[in-house]
């Protein structure tokens, strides 16, 4: 049993639907028309070059390109954690990038050779679409630890440098600040964890349930998703704090406040 | 002998300043608003760094690794006390729990500054944020002493208690002999006979040259 294909025409009932926000945006002038459209249209063909990207990886199947894209991954998540952050790439995208590449490879591996049991670690049909949910999750939680981290860090500078003054070393100083913002950016990731199957299907199951798998299949599948998810999303949020920590301070122990997109 | 020099010439907030504090001194910094008082402590503790000139500690010119073992010397209560939050309990253990601080906690002492400045006990299970401005004041005023320094950095720190605690924290600093203490304040309670008086107005007055 497979999913049934959606016919071209199916495609056009769906964009259909996007008549009624686009109405409702017109009614209320909420000015999303066009933010709308353009995401759509963006998503669309996104997803197209995505389809037949990995149609073809898996064709090949070379745990060599499996790796480089998954790299590729990384980069563009690190670059899009930093946009979003508003900090500027230079001193952070590379040891972003290589620590989120070894955290969440190391995941990766250690997910589909114990938890999967299986023989080529590095097969597309799992290690792409997997390393996609592992990625694309702690990708906000990370946008939120480093916005919160940053807000905090300048909303209390006084506080921050009195501990100093105190005698604390800069680590000692900053633990208060880490605390905090990984507490906030985890918090949503563990809500999820509790609120899955009641109020909400994760997209993966409810895939795996209309692609023709058992719902217990699909089940045991998102169970073991969710907690690499959120060990990858305490990993990744934890380096990306730590690096903010190394790289965000001058060697007198003050934020630099260059490292933001303008002041 | 420790030395304490400022020459710092940041313009519009500081400029032609030349000053330098021995170990012992008690010295007032006064001056209206603005004039740059709170920068002269954070050029001191290297939170901000000089347009032009040097700043110089224990004869040796301010550098990052200096600026570390200043900031282990010093102690600096900084204007509104923005110290932290929480439980006040749990602020003192935290900042106990620095590797500079470890075990030199002394809860006898803590509790026999408490009531010297007319703090209960109780103090310590509320919160720091929900003090008032005062008890601010005396809390950043008993960490710092506990902290066991010799040179303070005081900005403002008896700005919002009453006649008689004014007297108490000003006897307090001023009576060690080998404490240096720098008190930036508008309060007349620090004017007494053993301080120098930096008047920032008329600093030309004032000059001592750094060797």
């Amino acid at each position: 049993m497979s999913a049934v294909d959606i016919t071209i025409t199916g495609m056009v009932f769906c964009f259909l639907l996007l008549a009624i926000p686009i109405f409702i945006s017109y009614r209320l002038k909420l000015k999303l028309i066009n933010p709308t459209l353009e995401s759509t249209i963006r998503m669309t063909l996104q997803l197209i070059f995505v389809g037949f990207f990995l149609t073809f990886v898996f064709d090949l199947n070379s745990s060599l390109l499996n790796i480089l894209w998954i790299i590729v991954m990384i980069i563009v998540a690190s670059y899009t954690v930093l946009r979003d952050s508003e900090l500027k790439q230079g001193s952070l995208l590379i040891p972003l990038a290589v620590s989120f590449a070894l955290a969440n490879i190391g995941i990766l591996l250690y997910f589909n050779n114990f938890v999967i049991g299986l023989t080529d670690l590095f097969d597309a049909r799992y290690l792409i679409p997997i390393a996609g949910m592992v990625i694309g999750n702690s990708l906000r939680a990370n946008i939120v630890a480093m916005n919160d981290f940053c807000y905090q860090i300048q909303r209390d500078e006084n506080r921050y440098l009195s501990s100093l003054s105190l005698g604390a070393e800069k680590y000692e100083a900053l633990k208060p600040y880490m605390r905090r913002s990984l507490r906030n950016s985890l918090k949503p990731t563990i809500a999820n964890m509790a609120t899955v199957g009641i109020v909400y299907l994760p997209g993966m199951m409810t895939g795996q349930i209309i692609a023709g798998s058992s719902p217990l299949t699909a089940v045991e599948y998102q169970i073991a998703i969710m907690i690499a998810i959120y060990v990858s999303t305490v990993m990744n949020v934890v380096l990306g704090v730590l690096i903010l920590m190394h790289q965000g301070f001058d060697r007198y122990g003050i934020f630099r406040k260059s490292m933001l997109k303008e002041a | 002998m420790e030395k304490l020099c400022v020459a710092s010439e940041e313009q519009e907030i500081l400029s032609k300043f030349n000053v330098s504090v021995s170990k012992g001194d008690k010295v007032l910094i006064k001056g209206r608003s603005g004039i740059g008082k709170t920068t002269l402590f954070r050029l001191i503790l290297g939170f901000r760094l000089p347009v032009a000139g040097d700043i110089y500690f224990e004869g040796k010119k301010i550098d990052p690794q200096l600026a570390w073992y200043l900031r282990k010397k010093v102690t600096h209560i900084s204007q509104n006390s923005d110290i932290g939050e929480g439980l006040v309990r749990d602020m003192i253990e935290e900042i106990f729990s620095y590797n500079a601080n470890k075990g030199i906690l002394d809860t006898k002492e803590l509790h026999s500054l408490l009531s010297k400045l007319s703090l209960n006990k109780e103090v310590l299970d509320k919160r720091f944020e929900n003090l008032s401005g005062g008890e601010k004041q005396r809390i950043a005023i008993i960490i710092s002493m506990l902290t066991k320094k010799e040179i303070f950095l005081l900005d403002e720190v008896t700005s919002s208690l009453d006649k008689a605690l004014k007297k108490t924290v000003v006897e307090m600093f001023l009576n060690n002999p080998s404490w240096t203490v720098l008190a930036i304040s508008h309060d007349t309670e620090w004017e007494r006979e053993n301080v120098r008086i930096i008047d920032m107005e008329r600093i030309q007055e004032d000059i001592n040259v750094c060797s």
